[in-house]
């Protein structure tokens, strides 16, 4: 009885002294990452290409003093003018995010989020489901004062040695009433692969 | 005598060599940069820093001290009034200079909040 009890003392003891106290589950090879770190896995437009276009686009815009009392903005998609896929709203949304932070801008419903706004408002106005005090009104939406659009176009040239990606982002803000450009920025980024 | 002689220069050389060097002045140039680790033929000389339309700016001269091309790693940090990073963390940036060149790296605070910065610099 009681080589039993201390066989299962020990056993107790060896599976505590080996208990995994670390806060993971699975397998070693996987791990999270710096989402700030260069990323040079492969000389395609990457994240940090991202990163670095809206932080760069954003700080010149906030800074040039154009968006004075916070102006209603309205963004359109950057045209992709590169042999890649890229997913150009993902650099509008960096950048419109990046200018809410810094209370600089206030925008408007874009392309695709207007289809949504004017559901809503049909739903709410049309339906009869709601509580009359509390349905949002037509004809009340803020128009842009200023429309934010772009491109990003790059230049590939292959030798056996050596493949050179040159990217330009071109990001400009126009006034919609007069139709001037008030600011425009560019951001030039060169990748080199030697083989 | 001479033997004492000895060990006091033996002490002062070994008080010398133990020493650290002082810290950089607060508000100095050298007090801004945070190098992550050390400082290869990177020098860092004379800082601009200004306010333009409410952001905080700043121009920091480089210097390759090599006469080959270096690559190197920077990022700035913005500081509110407390001292306290008041922006998420900035992407690294990656830096070419050629053998020699002097270069200048310009930064803008993400909000007008910004008072203070930091400069982050990692050689490979």
């Amino acid at each position: 009885m009681f080589a039993r009890f201390s066989f299962i003392a020990v056993l107790a003891l060896l599976a505590s002294g080996c208990a995994n106290t670390s806060p993971t589950l699975g397998s070693k090879n996987i791990s999270y990452g710096d989402t700030k770190a260069v990323e040079t896995v492969t000389n395609e437009f990457g994240s940090t290409d991202l990163q670095m276009i809206a932080e760069s686009m954003t700080r010149s815009l906030a800074q040039s003093g154009v968006l004075q009392g916070r102006p209603v903005v309205q963004v359109y998609d950057v045209k992709n003018k590169t042999s890649e896929y890229i997913d150009t709203r993902e650099i509008t949304t960096t950048i419109k995010t990046q200018l809410m932070k810094s209370g600089t801008a206030r925008f408007a419903s874009d392309n695709t989020a207007m289809q949504s706004q004017v559901d809503q408002l049909k739903l709410q106005n049309q339906s009869g489901l709601y509580k009359k005090s509390t349905v949002a009104k037509t004809g009340n939406m803020i128009a842009a004062k200023y429309r934010l659009e772009g491109s990003i176009s790059s230049i590939v040239k292959r030798s056996s040695d050596y493949k050179d990606v040159f990217y330009k982002f071109s990001l400009q803000l126009i006034d919609v009433e007069s139709g001037l450009a008030e600011w425009m920025d560019e951001k030039e980024i060169r990748k080199t692969t030697e083989r | 005598m001479r033997f004492k002689l000895f060990a006091v220069a033996a002490l002062a050389v070994l008080a010398s060599g133990c020493a650290t060097p002082p810290p950089p002045e607060p508000g100095s140039a050298a007090s801004k940069v945070v190098a992550m680790g050390p400082q290869k033929h990177i020098a860092v000389g004379a800082m601009r820093v200004a306010r333009e339309n409410g952001f905080m700016t700043v121009n920091v001269q480089l210097t390759n001290t090599l006469n080959s091309n270096k690559t190197f790693y920077y990022r700035f940090a913005w500081l509110g009034p407390e001292g306290f990073p008041i922006a998420e963390e900035e992407v690294w940036k990656s830096q070419m200079m050629y053998g020699a060149q002097t270069s200048f790296i310009q930064g803008i605070a993400p909000t007008p909040k910004a008072v203070d910065f930091r400069l982050e610099l990692k050689t490979p």
